[in-house]
Formats: C-alpha cells, sequence, structure tokens
C-alpha cells in the first residue's frame, strides 16, 4: 500500500537495544558517557535513538582507535553509514598511561576482574588527557536537518548500552584493546574442568550396573558465612543485584 | 559391534527388541508413587544375550551369559519431573543407579545451601522435538527437551556452580556413574548426562527453598519476565538474546574463577613490634596447598607454580578487594605483596574479612592462636589433706577446696592485669607474650566475673557437673588443675594415671597391658557409682574386658566377706551374694558372649534370659544375666524387680535413638552403675553421644534440647572448635576409645587376631535346617557307596547354606533382611568395620551367595561393596582389585573363594571375614594371606562365621580338638565326611535346639 509517510525500512536482524523499559548507565563508566551524551544532544532525541535502536534499525557498529562505523537503516534502501569520531592517543602517551597504570596493581587487578576503576579517569586527567571524551565529532550521511539525527542517536544510545557491557571498549575507542592494554595477562581459553575420561561400555559389560569407582563425599561444608557471597564477589550483570540477592538469602535453609 | 568413526561410542546393530522382563511403565510409575502419564517407551543399550539382557545385581541372579553384547533393547520407562524425581530419590533407593541418583540429588541440594547456584536464560528450540532417550526411571537425558513444553522460547534456571572441591566432586561423581545411568540409543559421556541431571536437581531445589516471587509487581520488561520466571512452577518465559549473553557471560566469569592452576591466599602475620601486624598476600597451588608462594616471590618470576602466576594473582586482587575493601590500600604499588594493618585493622581481618574471604575460596592462614586463645576461667581444687591419705576410700561425695580464676589459654591473670586490658580498649592485646582476641562481651563478663568471690569448699561430685555441664560461651573453662580423684576423671587420662589392674585370678586368659589399663578403668568409674562407655576399636577385647571387670568384683567381694567371716564370730550369717550383672546385647551376640563367658571366666555363674523357655528364677544366684533388647522390654517389669549390680548394654549403638521403646525401657531398669560397650565411634554421631551418655550417666549432660543447642548445632553445621573442646571435655571423663593404630596399643595387638563370631539361627533357619537332616538321615539308611557319598556331601552342603540363609537355599529370590541370624552378625561386624574407616575382605565359597550379599550389603551400607568370582572377565578383576588397594573409602570386598584363590593382592584390608567355612585350615589360611602379602604393615582381624548349635560349630570343635590330627584329617577337603558312620553323622549334623533365637 502506498503511503504519503516514508518512514523507515524495517530491517531484518538489526541490533536491538537491550531492555523494552528502563535505563541504562548501572556502571559508573557508561553513566559517564550518557553524561556527555546528554550535553550533546538532549534528552528527547535520545530516547528517539533509543525507540529506534529498539526497532532493530542499526545493522552493525564497529569500534576502532578513534573511530565508530555503524549502518542504520532508513528510509532509503541503502543504509545510512554513521561515523563518531574521538581523539586517538598516539604511542608516546600511551606509554605514559600504561606506566601510570603499572605503578598501581589496583588497575591491573580490577581490570581483570572485569570492572573499570573509578579512579582510572583521575588518571587520565592526571597526564592532561580526557578518558571520555568532551566532544564527539559525528556525522551521518542521511540527509535529515536536525543534529544529532535519529541515526545517530540511535547508534549513541547503543554504544552507551555496549560500555556498561564492556568497560575495556571506551579504552579499545581511544586506542588501546583489552589485549594490548593488559598484554600477557589478557585471556586465554581454560580447560573444561569437569571433563572425565569413561571407561567405554565394552569394558564394563560385566558390572553395567555397578558404580565404576567410589565418589568420595566431601566432608559436609558450611552453608556460606554470607548467603549472597557469590552475588557480592561475582556483581551479575544488568543491574539484578538487589533482585536476586532475597534468593540467595533464601537459599541458606534449603 | 562399533559404529564407524564412533569414537568409542558403541552402537548395537539390528532392530530393538522389547525387553523381556521390564516391568510396563505404569508399573513402575506405581511403585514410586509418580504419575502414569509419565511413561515413555525408550530404546536403551544393554549388555546380554540376543534372547535377554543380563540381570542387574538387585536381581540376586547370577549373569549365565558367558560373552555379552550390547544391543539395543525397548525399555518402558517413567520419566518423573525433577522435583518429583527428588521425591522419589529421597526415600530408599534400592538400587546402585538409584543410589547414584540419590547421591546426585544430595550434591544438588548442597549446592543450593550453600548458594552455588546461578541464575541463567536457557532458550528452548520452537518445534519440540522427539526427546533423546534415556536411561530410564533416572532423569539422565537432555533437560530441557523432556521436562518442559515452553510456550514461550525460553526458561529460567538456577545452574550450579562447579568449582573447586565441588569440580571435584563432580568429576568423581562422573567416574563413579555406573554405565546403565548413562546408556541411551548411544552412550552417552557421563559428564554430560551428571551435568543435566545436576541442573534439573538444582533448579527443582531452589525453586522449592525460594518461595516468594522476587518481584513484587506485575513483570513488564523481558527482564522482569525472567525474573518472575525464575521461582514458582512456571520456568518459561520469552527469550532475550543480550539478557541470556550477560548471564552466560556472568556464569563463565563464575566458573573460571576457580578453575585455575592457583588460587589467591592472604596470611596474617603478627607483629614484629607493637601495632605493625600485615597480611601477606601469596599465591597457593589449587591441587598442592603446600606449595605455597608470596606474592614478592610472585614478582620476581620464579615460582615454580603451574598456570600463569602473575594474572592469578591480579585477577584474585581485584575480586577479594570487593569483599574486603580495606585491601584497597596494598594494590597502590606497582606489586603489591602485603598489607599493613593497625591492631583494629587485624581484628577485623580475623573476624569480618577473614571468614568472608575462605567462603569466597580464597585460601586464608591465620596465626595459631586465631579463634583459640581466649579470655576465660581457670579452675583448681586441691583435696583436702586428710582425705589423700585415706586414697581409695575417697569418693566424690568428700569436699574439696577449690578455686576459679580468669586465664588466657593456660595462663592465670590477676585482677590489676585485666583492669589494665580493660583500659586499653584494644580487641587484640598481647597478655604474657600471647596474643588474645578480646572483645566487648568477653571484659565486660570478665570485669564480672571478678567481683564475685569464687573460691570455697564443695563435694567433688558437684565440681564435676558443673564442669561436665559448664556452658558459659562468654566466658568458657579453658583449664583445669585438679588432683586426686577429681583430677584423674576430668583429665580425660584416667586410662593411663591409673595404675593397671593385673588379670585377676579366675580370669582363664592374659590380659594384654591396654585391657589392664582399661580394666582400671572400668573399676574405678565403677567404685565411683560413674557409667562410663567402653568404645575401643572392635578386636581391641571389649567383651574380656568386661569379663575381667565382673570376674575382678566377684574375686574382690569373695576375699571381704571371707575377711569378714574370719573377723566376725562363726556365728555370723552369710553375706549375701553380691547382685548381678544385667547384660543387654542384640541377639545376634548371645551366644557369643555365653561361650566368651564359659571360656574365660568359667568361675561366673551365667544365666541366659531369652527364649520361650526363659524363666527369670534363673536370675537368683547368678552373676551375669545376658538378654536382649527385645526381650528386655517385654521383660521390663520382672527386670525392674531385681537389684542389678550394673546394667551393660553391648552394641550401644542400639540405644542410639534415645526416643526408642528400647532405649527407654533399658534406662529405666535401676541400677548401681551403667557401661555401654560400642564399637562405633560415638564422637562422630552426636545425637547418639547423647543418648549413650544419657544411659550411662543419666541427666549429666542435661537435657536433649540443651545438648542440641550447645554442642550438636554448632559442631556440625559450624565445626566450633570451642563447643568441640567443651563437649570433649564434659564426655571425656566418661568415655574409653582406643583405636588399634594408637602407637601404645599397637605394639600390644598380634599380626593377625583371630576370632570366632557365633551367630543365632533364626527359627526359620532351624525349622529349614531340621528338615535337611531328617530328609538326609532318612535316605542314606537305604543307601551305600558313591550313592551315599554323593546324599551326605549335598546335605552338608544344603545345611551350610541354610546357616548363610534360607533364600541361599531356597534360591527363590526372597527378601533377605531379618531371615539369617549370619547376616544380621555380618551386617553388624561390616558396619563397624566401615565406621572404623578400614576395609575388608568377604569370602564365600558360594559364587550365587556373594551375588545375593553384594546389592544387599550395598543397599544396607552405603557403601561401596565390590563383588570378585570366576565369572568376570581379567579385566573387570583387575580394575576391583586396582580399586578396592587404592581407593581411600571405607570399602567391603565379597569373593568367592575359588576366584580369590591365587594370585590376588589385597593387603589393603585390614579385617577378613569367612562368612561361610570350608574346613580346611590350609584353604582358609591361602585366602586370609590375600591380605598378608609382602608390604603388608597393619595388624589383621580374621573371623570366623559359625552358626551356633549346627554342624558348623560341630566341626569347628572336631577341628580345634584335634588341632595335631587336623591337617590330616580335613586336608582332603570335605570328603572326610562322607566316611563317617550314620550315628556320626547324626551327631555332627543334630541342631542342638537352645542355639535358636
Amino acid at each position: 500500500m502506498p503511503s504519503w509517510y516514508d518512514g523507515p525500512i524495517k530491517a531484518q536482524g538489526g541490533i536491538k537495544a537491550r531492555t523494552r523499559r528502563g535505563s541504562i548507565g548501572s556502571t559508573w563508566w557508561s553513566r559517564r558517557f550518557i553524561d556527555l551524551l546528554e550535553r550533546v544532544c538532549d534528552k528527547g532525541r535520545l530516547s528517539r535513538g533509543r525507540a529506534y535502536a529498539r526497532q532493530g534499525q542499526v545493522l552493525s557498529i564497529d569500534l576502532a582507535a578513534g573511530e565508530v562505523r555503524a549502518a542504520v537503516q532508513g528510509s532509503r534502501p541503502d543504509p545510512y553509514e554513521v561515523v563518531i569520531r574521538i581523539e586517538a592517543y598516539d604511542e608516546a602517551r600511551w606509554t605514559a598511561v600504561e606506566e601510570s597504570i603499572a605503578a598501581q596493581a589496583v588497575y591491573r587487578a580490577r581490570l581483570l576482574a572485569g570492572e573499570m576503576p573509578t579512579e582510572i579517569e583521575e588518571l587520565f586527567a592526571a597526564m592532561g588527557l580526557d578518558l571520555f571524551p568532551r566532544d564527539l565529532d559525528m556525522d551521518c550521511s542521511c540527509p535529515d536537518w536536525g543534529f544529532p539525527c535519529k541515526h545517530l542517536s540511535a547508534v549513541l544510545y547503543l554504544l552507551a548500552e555496549s560500555f556498561d557491557d564492556d568497560p575495556f571498549l571506551v579504552l579499545a575507542w581511544r586506542g588501546r584493546t583489552r589485549e594490548q592494554l593488559l598484554g600477557s595477562l589478557a585471556d586465554e581459553p581454560a580447560e573444561d574442568p569437569l571433563r572425565v575420561a569413561d571407561v567405554p561400555f565394552a569394558d564394563r559389560l560385566a558390572d553395567f550396573y555397578a558404580p565404576g569407582a567410589t565418589a568420595h563425599r566431601p566432608e559436609r561444608r558450611p552453608a556460606a558465612v554470607a548467603p549472597d557471597l557469590l552475588l557480592r564477589v561475582f556483581p551479575p550483570p544488568c543491574d539484578l543485584g538487589r533482585a536476586l540477592t532475597p534468593a540467595y538469602r533464601g537459599l541458606a535453609d534449603a | 559391534m562399533r559404529g564407524p568413526g564412533s569414537g568409542g561410542r558403541a552402537r548395537a546393530a539390528g532392530a530393538p527388541r522389547p525387553h523381556p522382563f521390564a516391568a510396563p511403565a505404569s508399573a513402575v510409575a506405581g511403585a514410586l508413587g509418580l504419575d502414569p502419564a509419565a511413561g515413555r517407551l525408550l530404546e536403551l543399550l544393554l549388555p546380554g544375550s540376543a534372547g535377554e539382557p543380563l540381570p542387574s545385581p538387585e536381581t540376586g541372579r547370577l549373569a549365565e551369559v558367558a560373552r555379552p553384547r550390547l544391543r539395543l533393547w525397548e525399555v518402558p520407562a517413567v520419566v518423573p519431573p525433577p522435583a518429583d524425581a527428588l521425591r522419589v530419590l529421597a526415600g530408599h533407593p534400592g538400587t546402585a543407579t538409584l543410589r547414584h541418583w540419590a547421591a546426585v540429588a544430595a550434591f544438588a541440594h548442597d549446592l543450593v545451601r550453600r548458594g552455588r547456584v546461578i541464575p541463567q536464560l536457557v532458550p528452548v528450540p520452537t518445534s519440540t522435538p522427539e526427546p533423546e532417550p534415556a536411561s530410564a526411571p533416572e532423569p539422565a537425558g537432555d533437560s530441557v527437551a523432556m521436562w518442559a513444553v515452553p510456550p514461550d522460547g525460553a526458561r529460567a534456571v538456577w545452574r550450579p556452580v562447579l568449582t573447586g572441591a565441588d569440580a571435584t566432586y563432580f568429576r568423581d561423581l562422573a567416574l563413579a556413574m555406573p554405565p546403565a545411568c548413562r546408556t541411551s540409543r548411544t552412550e552417552r559421556p557421563s559428564a554430560e548426562v551428571l551435568r543435566a541431571a545436576l541442573e534439573a536437581f538444582t533448579d527443582a531445589g531452589v525453586r522449592r527453598a525460594v518461595t516468594a516471587p522476587l518481584l513484587s509487581k506485575p513483570p513488564r520488561t523481558l527482564q522482569e519476565r525472567w525474573l518472575a520466571a525464575l521461582t514458582g512452577d512456571a520456568a518459561s518465559c520469552p527469550d532475550a538474546p543480550e539478557l541470556r549473553q550477560e548471564l552466560e557471560r556472568w556464569h563463565d566469569a563464575v566458573a573460571a574463577s576457580e578453575g585455575g592452576a592457583t588460587r589467591v591466599c592472604f596470611r596474617l602475620l603478627e607483629p614484629r613490634d607493637t601495632d605493625d601486624w600485615r597480611v601477606e598476600l601469596a599465591l597457593q597451588a589449587a591441587d598442592d596447598p603446600s606449595l605455597y608462594v608470596p606474592a614478592a616471590q610472585v614478582w620476581s618470576g620464579a615460582t615454580g607454580l603451574p598456570g600463569r602466576p602473575e594474572r592469578e594473582l591480579l585477577t584474585g586482587l581485584g575480586r577479594a578487594v570487593r569483599l574486603y575493601p580495606e585491601l584497597d590500600r596494598a594494590l597502590r604499588v606497582p606489586e603489591p605483596a602485603e598489607l599493613p594493618l593497625d591492631t583494629a585493622g587485624a581484628f577485623g581481618f580475623l573476624r569480618q574479612a577473614a571468614p568472608l574471604l575462605q567462603a569466597a575460596g580464597f585460601g586464608v592462614q591465620l596465626p595459631r592462636w586465631a579463634g583459640r586463645t581466649r579470655l576465660g576461667l581457670k579452675l583448681t581444687t586441691r583435696t583436702k589433706k586428710q582425705s589423700a591419705a585415706a586414697g581409695q576410700g575417697f569418693g566424690l561425695r568428700e569436699l574439696v577446696d577449690f578455686r576459679v580464676d580468669l586465664a588466657v589459654g593456660d595462663e592465670t591473670i590477676s585482677e590489676a592485669e585485666l583492669a589494665e586490658l580493660a583500659r586499653l580498649k584494644v580487641p587484640l592485646v598481647r597478655v604474657r607474650g600471647q596474643w588474645v582476641e578480646l572483645d566487648d562481651r568477653q571484659l565486660k563478663a570478665a570485669l564480672r566475673a571478678v567481683e564475685g568471690v569464687r573460691a570455697g569448699e564443695a563435694s567433688a561430685a558437684d565440681l564435676l557437673r558443673q564442669v561436665v555441664q559448664s556452658d558459659d560461651e562468654e566466658l568458657p573453662l579453658l583449664e583445669i588443675d585438679a588432683d586426686g580423684v577429681l583430677g584423674d576423671l576430668l583429665s580425660g587420662q584416667a586410662e593411663r594415671r591409673l595404675a593397671p589392674l593385673a588379670t585377676p585370678p579366675g580370669l582363664d586368659a592374659t590380659l594384654r597391658p591396654y585391657q589392664e589399663r582399661g580394666l582400671a578403668w572400668l573399676s574405678f568409674l565403677s567404685e565411683l557409682r560413674l557409667g562410663g562407655v567402653l568404645a575401643d576399636d572392635m578386636g581391641l577385647g571389649k567383651t574380656i574386658t568386661t569379663l575381667a571387670l565382673l570376674v575382678h568384683e566377684r574375686a574382690a567381694t569373695q576375699t571381704a566377706t571371707q575377711t569378714a567371716t574370719q573377723t566376725a564370730t562363726q556365728t555370723a550369717a552369710p553375706a549375701p551374694a553380691p547382685a548381678p550383672t544385667l547384660l543387654v546385647c542384640p541377639m545376634s551376640l548371645v551366644g557369643n558372649w555365653q561361650r566368651e563367658a564359659a571360656r574365660f571366666a568359667p568361675g561366673l555363674r551365667v544365666y541366659v534370659h531369652h527364649g520361650s523357655a526363659r524363666d527369670a528364677a534363673g536370675i537368683e544366684g547368678a552373676d551375669l544375666v545376658i538378654t536382649t533388647y527385645g526381650t528386655a522390654q517385654r521383660d521390663l517389669e520382672i527386670l525392674r524387680q531385681h537389684e542389678w549390680r550394673r546394667v551393660v548394654c553391648d552394641e550401644a549403638q542400639a540405644i542410639k535413638n534415645s526416643g526408642t521403646l528400647q532405649a527407654k525401657a533399658v534406662r529405666s531398669i535401676p541400677t548401681g552403675t551403667r557401661l555401654a560397650l560400642t564399637g562405633t565411634p560415638v564422637e562422630n554421631h552426636l545425637a547418639e553421644l547423647w543418648s549413650i551418655m544419657e544411659f550411662a550417666n543419666p541427666g549429666l549432660l542435661g537435657p536433649r534440647s540443651r545438648f542440641r543447642t550447645r554442642f550438636q548445632e554448632p559442631i556440625e553445621a559450624r565445626q566450633d572448635e570451642q563447643a568441640t573442646r567443651a563437649l570433649k571435655r564434659a564426655t571425656g571423663p566418661f568415655i574409653l576409645r582406643r583405636l588399634k593404630t594408637d602407637k601404645s596399643i599397637i605394639s600390644d595387638l598380634p599380626e593377625k587376631l583371630e576370632v570366632k563370631e557365633w551367630c543365632p539361627l533364626t527359627t526359620e533357619q532351624a525349622t529349614l535346617y531340621q528338615a535337611v537332616v531328617d530328609d538326609m538321615l532318612h535316605k542314606i539308611d537305604d543307601s551305600e557307596g558313591i550313592e551315599r557319598r554323593g546324599l551326605v556331601l549335598s546335605a552338608m552342603a544344603k545345611l551350610k547354606q541354610v546357616c548363610n540363609h534360607p533364600a541361599h537355599l531356597l534360591k527363590d529370590g526372597s527378601r533377605l533382611a531379618g531371615r539369617s541370624g549370619k547376616l544380621a552378625r555380618l551386617e553388624q561386624l561390616a558396619e563397624e568395620i566401615l565406621a572404623e574407616g578400614e576395609k575388608a575382605l568377604l569370602f564365600t565359597q558360594y559364587a550365587e551367595f556373594g551375588t545375593m550379599l553384594q546389592p544387599y550389603l550395598a543397599q544396607r551400607l552405603d557403601r561401596p561393596v565390590l563383588w570378585l568370582h570366576g565369572g568376570l572377565p581379567k579385566k573387570t578383576r583387575d580394575r576391583l582389585v586396582d580399586r578396592f588397594q587404592h581407593d581411600p573409602e571405607p570399602t567391603l570386598f565379597v569373593l568367592s573363594l575359588k576366584a580369590a584363590g591365587v594370585g590376588l593382592n589385597l593387603t589393603a584390608a585390614s579385617h577378613v571375614i569367612h562368612v561361610d567355612r570350608w574346613w580346611n585350615p590350609a584353604v582358609e589360611d591361602q585366602a586370609t594371606d590375600r591380605a598378608f602379602r609382602i608390604g603388608q604393615r597393619k595388624n589383621v582381624q580374621v573371623r570366623k562365621l559359625i552358626c551356633a548349635g549346627t554342624l558348623e560349630e560341630r566341626v569347628d570343635e572336631m577341628i580345634e580338638r584335634k588341632k595335631a590330627l587336623a591337617e590330616r584329617v580335613v586336608g582332603t577337603g570335605e570328603d572326610w565326611l562322607t566316611d563317617l558312620s550314620t550315628e556320626e553323622l547324626r551327631e555332627v549334623f543334630a541342631l542342638t535346639a537352645e542355639r535358636v533365637g
């Protein structure tokens, strides 16, 4: 049905915003990024971008040093190209940052444990650098007049969400990936600790119904000192800590 | 036959056949109380012949297929929801496979209780595929496909977190999994099956435990719908890929946390000066905690640790700082090695951080005094001069001087010192060079305590009661310095402090040194009119020590009577005979006691009050009255009317449950003193300990409820050291438990201790026995030569089978429990052996009896019971032997005498039981020697089970009597029996009626 309204083409397999409701920014670093966004584009535009992102119109986002490139399905058959640039720091500056990071084990320890230490922003500032950009150099290939356009807004919103999940993305945008930063300390796939070598059935025909070994009953271990210990050592994603705590408290009496 | 390229997964050829013996699904559902609608038809790989699968051990049938092969069988099955499966498994699982699943369910429950679970979102394929067949009725299948029909595309589930010791146990369980638990159309890996089952069980367990919903309002977002689906019965919710991936990442981070080769360790170091405490950071190898490398060394690079030490140290610290924010200070340097603390900080580490870090899987090492050395009380008592001279006459009614002081560890401190400590207002203080934790509550209690006068005079009995019942948690009784009898008692070392009592005249044996000490201890408690618990390891001679006590007392009374008679005028009336001792034991032990008493204490007048012909008149004039728990309960009123010098409970486990009628009955018989004999380590079973102590010394430990809150719960739930020490002090004076392995005992023991155990026949056994004898005697009258020999041998075999078990003779697959005196005794012995953490070889000459014994004992004792017989392939035998030799778990090994004849090395056993007799000492010794190979260092106890009053006892007597001739007579096996005359046979085979239980 022809329409006078030139709405966006529904994208298939686009990147959808994570939450239908509720807000992003559950961690301090993504909060900082959102503060920035709210400075460069007003709330109304950002929430429009969020709605747009929820429809799955953003087809891809690639993040590299100094540059985020995204493809967004708009009203034309060809997706629009979105580019968001910030300053990527050069080798000399990064070397200095890395030295500062190395000077205090707490940075590496917290980064390895999956969180961004709050002080890292101060560390950058002390060297006259910004961790989070003050300004964004943004561009979209769409003909829209508004700035930022809804395509840009959608990408910004998804970017903020990604930062929420992976603090290392902020650093990667500035020019250092997690692997580069942690060097030899970065992850490597671990062996499955639960794997066992079974005796094949063919060798167990005579005692098919019998245990093949004795499972050594571990000593009965006391219930956790704090029932929600697991939540405290490994904070759950998506701000679920508060919602899950009552469940863990209930387990001690199981 | 293997499928092409199936990599070890066996696959059977041919179309599946219906299992010829399987019960219909509805019958299985009915028997287990499950919904019959859950019935399915599964195809399972099972070993067997073309006609039928091999019987499982629980059928009690010997497999008769020479070369079994894997084939697909159609088996009706019930696939219950996990919650129902948990309920079934919580019952009394009867088969090895169900026991395995019960262990998995228990593991799941433990993980849930400790909060080692993590919520996840699992997508479900929109079109539910045909469920993957699995071993039924066990929940081994793909949990998603089998248990849910999701309308929403995904499910909220609670998954187990398997790290550290839990991962180890997971692997143990996977390796132990019987093949029958993981069979399906193909051979499934045990880890996969175990994980699916464990996930289903943890999910069901959490849902059972968490009853309140996690949302207070109706869910609106995807995340909220997932949260709502985490509790209650409805687990399905819409899929949310981003949330799912987040949760998966979270799960992986948790799961990877303890999988590493090392773990981070925190060690509190005492100050070199006054206030400079430090926590040393370190790495510890996960599989070898003795490999402890301080962080400073990790940074220098040379650690010898596996994995990537720097990374693991940093990651661990990054996690630990979330639990212990103070740690952040230590991480402000490039290569952190320690965290400096002031005294308050050190106290905070001890009390708050350390338990939290430990629970989170970090290593924590505290100084030796931590949690131990604290402020408490010290009791000093001194015997008054004049009564010390009275020596033996001193009793517990005597008055003694006592004083109570404040103490730290074993040092007393003065009021002034206490005031100084209070003034310092620090929680960790050094008192005479020793660090002490001092919290506010304790300090206040101590200040209150010094206000009252704490010295004076009291009876020894009162002080004893005070010590036993002292339960001030703020100011515990730390130290006791007592002399005289009270000192001997309270030291818990009375056995060592008392002069041993030599073998009393009239005892037809020589006591070993530790038995002399045991006798002195029993006699000492007896004179104080206190009850005791003799809990020596089995084989150390509790029976003979008890008999020695009776003989000793009888001799002492007689001497006293004689002396009295001599000094008094000739006209004085003879002193009345002392009251008898009442011994209560399980029926299976009556014959044993009777025989041991006759053999070792022939002078004791013994009356057995048991059986339908019992007559209470026999109690008069007896020194020892033997009865059973059942009879004691039935004849309670009669027994209560008599005066008893002592009541003895043998196998006191029988009264371990204080509420049972038996326990109440035995407790209610009035007596001078009491003695409990038990071979199981009472200190490991606190509820039983209370019950046995309540028998021995009524009221001494206080009421059951108090005992539970004061000792049982703190010790069992928290391994509370202070409660453990307090309990030991409260019960130590009354319990004597010596282990075979004690240095002072082992040198007194022979390398091989041979014991005969006499068992009664049940009425059923006796009736069958008599029928076999009558039948044989009737037949041999008309036969001779080979025919006669054949008849005699066959009758003899039948009689031996009756002695083993009626079902062994009848071969009808009927139930085993409660029908054989020998089996009952075997069970008791096995239970004691396993409770002592040891291994035993059980020999039988009948493969069919071993086949019945193995599943029965495994089920009753819930411990590994291996079974080696001639029908096993060499590989399987070797595996069994290897497992028995190297597995640290207490294990029973049933062996057929013939199959075990050659080449087996079973030196891990410290017990050998000959369940039935071959009557050829050479063959029996050869079997016994399996446990005595080169490399054997420990002592071995050999027991031969003999049914009292039967041919087993008669032949045993003949062998004993003709020791010298024995080898010639019986060296050729059992053929010699056939040469006996009919009259002789009648004598050998006849049943002595009074032996029947």
